[in-house]
């Protein structure tokens, strides 16, 4: 058996300055943090059954990985060229999807390791980020970008710049735990009960690039910015910041805010938020509050009360705190058990057994 | 007499100012990580960088967490390799002496570890064929060399080289302690910090 996990992640600035509509031009850089919520991928050979199964929100069991609905799944089974039956892979993880935390990258960082430990590869960080954007954006046709798979293969703060030349170059923020806690003690995160996929807004947004060359440039540009009020530990400023940075994202695209996000944002501003976003593409998710901590029980009562008006089932607060690790396999047997089997004498009471 | 100890403290002194602080910052990372994945740490180095090794493993294991031993369940990992004198002449006689760190470190590793190597000169081939290994395991390496820092430093994911002219062993096994008690404060700071504000 084989278990991987992978953060999943905040971002800060610069969303969307990933999308190779604006890169191609333009370097896009984007600062995220990695935290204490995780997808998990669970892969496990059981060679006497004849079919292959993916347990996810529904379970699948089909004859041969191209008819697997599970997109992610079928692709990287079937670009991996791992077709033999009796393979299972299980998917668990802290929140749901679709929340604007980048689980689906999340999701695919873990299974590409998993299924790499499957063939006896490791792999690095990078290896991880480029096959998982590779899956995610080549294969599957996704409109995304390649923040969160990178966010995931490397875990902790870290500033991505895409370049023009489509590589990605990684710098972390070096952030000390004083720091650290000092952001944790400023967000909140609700999650509004609301989920969306990010490929129906991002493939409008992707539209209006060229309309908004010139705000998807600041953004980029803050980012540096943002990073030196990090390492300085002015939280003030940053919750200026990202104010100022959800009012230009929300000029983007139309999808991206709504009416019941807005009043939720206005109602933390009006208990003292600072600043904020919403999390991810927009239109539903999360959203992140930054606010003095003296502010927070105002902001709970002012965005419950508006959770509660609008019918937000789903409303309820996240605790977070960042986490420095980005995925990992956690449990890897299947090379001993496969080095076990391959053994002369086992190996041929395995083919009598399994044939 | 007092010149020359006036001397000796202001080369320390100068070398301190070149330490690459990011790589410092970098090395920390690496170790947060790897306590997170539940991972373990190992460390080893010749001679006088040995005695750095063991005295760190007592440290770190239990000095970070001194303050709140009951508290802290989970702590860190960290080992000397090799981890007896036993398995250092048995590697050493056995099979040769550029294996005593590489023949133990295989019987462990695990892709969430991670290893840090100690040579002041970057070059002892015993680190090197250690650190080729953790690399085939994709496990990141933090490199404590000295000098010009040799093939470590080359070789390794974190480079903290501690630079001075060739063969001044005291200032740079004397620094790379220092560096080594620097981690263990900063986590100590920071497994304090995280139990009085929990």
């Amino acid at each position: 058996m084989i278990l991987v996990r992978a953060p999943l992640r905040i971002s800060f600035v610069g969303g969307g300055t990933d999308l190779p509509d604006f890169y191609n031009r333009y370097p896009g850089r984007v600062l995220s943090a990695t935290i204490n919520k995780y997808v998990y991928v669970v892969i496990n050979e059981s060679p006497l059954m004849d079919r292959l199964t993916a347990k996810y929100s529904k379970t699948e069991s089909v004859s041969h990985p191209s008819y697997f609905e599970h997109p992610s799944i079928r692709e990287a089974l079937l670009y991996l060229g791992i077709t033999r039956k009796g393979i299972e892979i299980g998917s668990f993880a802290d929140l749901p999807s679709k929340t604007g935390l980048g689980s689906s990258s999340s999701f695919a960082v873990a299974l590409l390791k998993g299924l790499h430990a499957l063939l006896l590869k490791k792999m690095s960080a990078e290896e991880a980020a480029r096959a998982a954007c590779h899956l995610e954006i080549e294969l599957l046709k996704e409109p995304i970008g390649k923040q969160d798979q990178y966010a995931a293969a490397y875990g902790g703060f870290n500033v991505f710049q895409f370049n023009t030349d489509a590589t990605v170059a990684v710098s972390p923020v070096f952030l000390d735990y004083k720091k650290k806690s000092l952001l944790e003690e400023h967000l909140l995160l609700f999650f509004t009960g609301i989920t969306r996929a990010a490929s129906s807004i991002l493939s409008e947004q992707r539209k209006k690039i060229d309309t908004h060359f010139e705000t998807y440039k600041k953004m980029s540009d803050s980012v540096p910015d943002f990073e030196k009020l990090l390492l300085d530990g002015n939280v003030r400023d940053l919750g200026d910041m990202l104010h100022t940075g959800w009012l230009a994202k929300k000029s983007l695209s139309e999808g991206i805010s709504n009416e019941v996000l807005d009043s939720l944002y206005t109602a933390s501003r009006r208990g003292g938020a600072w600043g904020g976003k919403v999390l991810g593409a927009g239109g539903g998710g999360c959203l992140l509050v930054f606010a003095p901590p003296l502010c927070h029980r105002e902001i709970r009562k002012n965005v419950n009360y508006v959770a509660e008006r609008k019918e937000l089932r789903g409303f309820r607060e996240i605790p977070v705190q960042f986490v420095q690790a980005g995925s990992g396999v956690l449990l890897n047997n299947h090379q001993q058990v496969s080095s076990f089997l391959s053994h002369r004498t086992y190996g041929n009471i395995h083919q009598k057994i399994y044939q | 007499m007092e010149t020359y100890i006036k001397k000796f403290i202001s080369d320390v002194e100068n070398t301190l100012q070149t330490l690459p602080i990011k790589e410092i910052a970098r090395a920390i990372n690496v170790i947060h990580a790897t306590y997170e994945r539940d991972g373990r740490i190992y460390i080893f180095g010749n001679g006088g960088s040995l005695a750095l090794a063991t005295h760190w493993v007592s440290d770190f294991n239990k000095t970070v967490f001194s303050h709140n031993l009951e508290k802290q369940t989970r702590r860190f990992q960290a080992i000397r390799l090799p981890s007896t004198e036993e398995e250092l002449s048995a590697w050493a006689n056995d099979v040769g002496y550029e294996m005593v760190f590489a023949g133990p470190l295989s019987n462990y590793i695990q892709e969430n570890d991670c290893v840090i190597a100690i040579s002041s000169s970057g070059n002892s081939t015993n680190i090197i064929q250690a650190v080729e290994l953790a690399q085939k395991h994709n496990v990141a390496v933090i490199g404590l060399s000295g000098f010009d820092g040799g093939a470590l430093n080359q070789l390794a994911e974190v480079k903290i080289c501690v630079k001075t002219e060739k063969g001044r062993y005291s200032i740079v096994e004397g620094i790379h302690a220092m560096i080594l008690h620097l981690i263990t404060q900063y986590f100590q700071d920071y497994f304090d910090h995280a139990t009085r504000s929990s």
